[in-house]
């Protein structure tokens, strides 16, 4: 354990001293350079289709890393064809959303010369993301060899539904595939009956990106500082079932399976969803005899909290339905709004199971900056959300949607790469770009 | 792991302060601590972090889950309500690299260890802050927890069946690690900055904003078509059909997805029915989508007709994306989890249990992380700390601890 040599140890500031400095104290901070992002400078190449892995490249992209989104000359990315179509006819709106920043560069890998345009862009990179089956991008002569003799130092993210290694690794995997494979999906739903989507959206992909995107920031650093590249290696279903708290320890050390608990958790009670009298919903959380206390307050039957009831969880537990029984019916005598406002007034955790409909119309969502309202071109505003998290110093950005098929083809091959216009008017009539 | 592998870490030599309780900003710390910080947890002297107790218990006392999140980490007691404790603090402050906090908004502020504080203290350095709706905002003081996460940002209205009773969406901690993942890597970020220009900053992550921002067109298709996204419950989403749960003769369920209409005909093959994938009948998936009840019926006939084993064998056959529906007992007879060692068993050095934890992720070719030890008794590292890095002898050290700020 070694203490530190920065400027504050040679004149230390004495505890006492600091614990009187008050905010109107502090010098004003000297305005931050707003240019300069954590990732200014990075150039990244996303190659990948679709969310898992490409969402890792929009986050570096939102905190300063120029990200060129490599895609098929006629295709392009299959995910400007997912979901709801706008009028531009390259994009529907996830494309926009999760397509943000990027600039779209259009090489054919199938091509020995589309190989060697991609090999050239990958020695002026230091990140290269991708999520084909494994096993593709060797077959087309761009495996790990390759790409590390183009630039020894590159940091290459490779997300698949199982992984690159192991007896599963060649089959296709998406994030429902890995919800099922690593847990999550056998646990949503009512007990016995049938497990449901755990919420109606590709959670998996997300979670694989968000460690991408550690695994990239971790690489990139040890790469500037040793000048060695490595691989990152991704399975969608790991990312799920780290997400699963004790199940394993639990299982192995008690053979305890868990199972779905419906609209509960088997931690707590009350710890679920309740429908109100104007038929919404609302979850309440008491995962401490504290919470529960405050609720019996909100409902205004604090005899409920004494320890001869309900005031101990292992109580609560063990009369779980009397005890949601009592939450049903007090909840359903009441408006959302009314429900809300007694139990906020009483700090119970709380809070309303917002569609989106809800989420539009709500305040902190907004003061939050939560909704991003970016214009597009032929499209006018398109809502998308705002960058998670939120940094003080560098609050990452947006500074386009989904790009148009190619919009950055030749600014990247004629001064990146150095191709002379004839050249990239042949390559484009050969398709190859 | 040697020594020396371990200086070469990407994270070595950074020392991070997790003064945070139960899973959301702590999991961050955890994950710097797999990939080579140092990392002190900073824990009240009764009773310390709530995660100790937060699930099913082992013969230490300590719960599973506190056993395998808080691994790697040295536990350090320290009473932030007492004067002594907070001067104590600051001293860990000044020689850190990283804090990680999630109480109450203003907690922090009313002990005088607010951000202005610090930074004085610091200023390189990099504080994470998480909360269940963030520093800023008009609800920023009402307290969070994941399943309250999930309901505001929108996750768990889309669970459950259609017009029933939302369920919880599979675990009711996911936003709690979501946020983690996402502080960890505003943390990367910040450190990143830092070392370019030596300035400091906060992260302010907020447990509902992990989940709102994974749900991919739920904002855009409200903003320009007006569309609310409901939940289906278990066979089919908004784009894919059919796209969910199905049960098998034996009593299990599969999951197949089919995202596009190349992957639906090789289910129809698997099916040993390639007519269904014709353009005439359910070849597009708008057609699909249009008869999805329809569809889903062949499907869920045809999985009944097989068992779990036979459904999936046809399935990988013909490359159709299907998986079974893994409870954790199936988890643990798996060939890919074993292949992937994605299970790990470490002894509890007190009493000798063996406790299997989730392994490290994501994996690193020439760093992988590691993990070195489960989660620490309470307050197992005080002395080392308060004697090693803030150099108090033993004197000092026995009289905090007869005070209790220790």
């Amino acid at each position: 354990m070694t203490k530190r040599t920065r400027a504050t140890e040679s004149e230390p500031v004495p505890p006492q001293d600091a614990a009187e400095a008050t905010e109107a104290a502090t010098p004003p901070a000297p305005e931050p350079d707003r240019e300069l992002l954590p990732l200014s400078g990075v150039r990244v190449i996303d190659v990948g289709n679709f969310l898992a892995g490409p969402y890792a490249a929009s986050i570096l992209g939102e905190f300063g890393a120029e990200v060129l989104k490599v895609e098929h000359p006629i295709a392009g990315d299959p995910m400007r064809r997912f979901g709801t179509p706008t009028k531009r006819h390259d994009a529907s709106l996830a494309w926009l959303s999760e397509g943000r920043n990027k600039k779209s560069v259009t090489i054919d890998l199938r091509q020995p010369e589309g190989v060697n345009l991609f090999l050239k862009l990958v020695a002026h990179s230091q990140v290269l993301i991708e999520n084909f089956r494994p096993g593709t991008m060797e077959e087309w002569g761009l495996g790990w060899k390759q790409l590390q003799a183009a630039n020894p130092r590159l940091v290459m993210l490779r997300v698949s539904g199982y992984g690159q290694t192991g007896p599963y690794r060649r089959r296709s995997g998406f994030a429902h595939i890995a919800h099922a494979f690593g847990g999550l999906s056998y646990l949503a739903g009512f007990p016995g009956e049938t497990p449901v989507l755990p919420g109606n959206v590709p959670l998996g992909d997300y979670m694989s990106s968000l460690y991408g995107a550690i695994g990239i920031m971790l690489a990139l650093r040890h790469a500037e500082r040793t000048g060695e590249g490595q691989v990152i290696d991704v399975a969608i279903y790991e990312a799920v079932f780290r997400q699963l708290d004790e199940i394993a320890g639990a299982y192995a050390l008690y053979g305890k399976i868990r199972e779905r608990e419906g609209a509960g958790s088997f931690v707590a009670v009350p710890h679920g969803h309740f429908r109100t009298s104007d038929d919404k919903w609302i979850a309440i959380a008491c995962t401490t005899d504290k919470m529960f206390e405050r609720l019996a307050e909100a409902m205004e039957r604090p005899e409920l909290a004494s320890s001869g009831l309900y005031g101990e969880q292992r109580k609560r537990l063990a009369a779980r339905d009397q005890v949601n029984q009592i939450v049903i019916e007090w909840v359903g005598s009441l408006t959302r709004a009314e429900v809300l406002e007694r139990c906020l007034a009483n700090e119970v955790p709380v809070g309303k199971l917002n569609s989106i409909a809800d989420i539009f119309e709500d305040e902190h969502f907004l003061a939050r900056g939560n909704l991003a309202r970016v214009p597009e071109e032929g499209l006018g505003e398109v809502t998308v959300p705002g960058v998670v998290p939120t940094l003080s110093e560098t609050p990452g950005r947006i500074t386009n949607l989904g790009p148009p098929l190619g919009n950055a083809t030749y600014e990247v091959m004629r001064e990146l790469l150095g191709i002379s216009a004839d050249e990239i008017k042949r390559l484009r009539q050969q398709k190859i770009i | 792991m040697s020594e020396e592998a371990q200086a070469a870490l990407p994270l070595a030599g950074i020392r991070v302060i997790d003064v945070a309780t139960v899973i959301a900003a702590p999991y961050c710390a955890t994950i710097l601590g797999e990939f080579g910080a140092e990392v002190l947890k900073v824990e009240h002297p009764v009773g310390g972090d709530a995660l100790r107790r937060f699930g099913t218990p082992t013969e230490r006392g300590d719960t599973l889950t506190w056993l395998s999140e808080a691994r790697n980490k040295k536990s350090v007691t320290l009473d932030l309500h007492r004067p002594e404790g907070v001067a104590i603090f600051k001293q860990l402050i000044a020689e850190s690299d990283v804090l990680c906090e999630n109480f109450r908004t203003g907690t922090l502020e009313k002990w005088g260890l607010g951000w202005e504080v610090l930074r004085q203290i610091n200023p390189g350095l990099i504080m994470l802050r998480v909360t269940g709706y963030g520093q800023t905002g008009p609800y920023a003081d009402r307290p969070g927890f994941a399943r309250v996460a999930h309901a505001f940002g929108g996750l768990s209205y889309l669970a459950g069946m259609p017009k029933g009773t939302p369920v919880t969406p599979g675990s009711t901690t996911l936003g709690d690690y979501m946020t983690g993942l996402y502080g960890c890597i505003g943390v990367l970020m910040a450190l990143r900055y830092r070392e370019q220009t030596g300035r400091g900053q906060y992260v302010d992550a907020a447990l509902y904003e992990s989940i709102f921002r994974c749900t991919d067109e739920l904002a855009p298709a409200y903003g320009m078509y007006g569309i609310v996204r409901e939940r289906h419950g278990p066979s089919h989403n908004d784009f894919a059909c059919p796209h969910g749960h199905f049960p098998t003769r034996d009593g299990k369920w599969v999951a197949i997805s089919c995202a596009t209409d190349k992957l639906f005909a090789r289910l129809a093959q698997a099916m040993n029915r390639p007519e269904l994938a014709s353009s005439s009948i359910y070849g597009d998936q708008k057609t699909r989508l249009e008869h999805r009840h329809d569809v889903n019926e062949i499907v869920r006939d045809w999985c009944g007709s097989l068992t779990r084993e036979e459904v999936l064998e046809r399935c990988y056959a013909t490359a159709t994306p299907a998986a079974p529906l893994n409870n954790i007992a199936d988890i643990f007879g798996d060939r890919q989890f074993y292949a992937r060692r994605n299970l790990v068993a470490l002894d509890v050095p007190e009493t000798g249990e063996t406790i299997i934890i989730p392994a490290v992720i994501p994996k690193l070719s020439a760093t992988p992380g590691r993990i070195k030890h489960l989660g620490p008794k309470l307050g197992e590292h005080t002395d080392e700390v308060l004697r090693d890095l803030l150099g108090l002898d033993e004197t000092q050290i026995a009289e905090l601890r007869s005070k209790r700020v220790i």
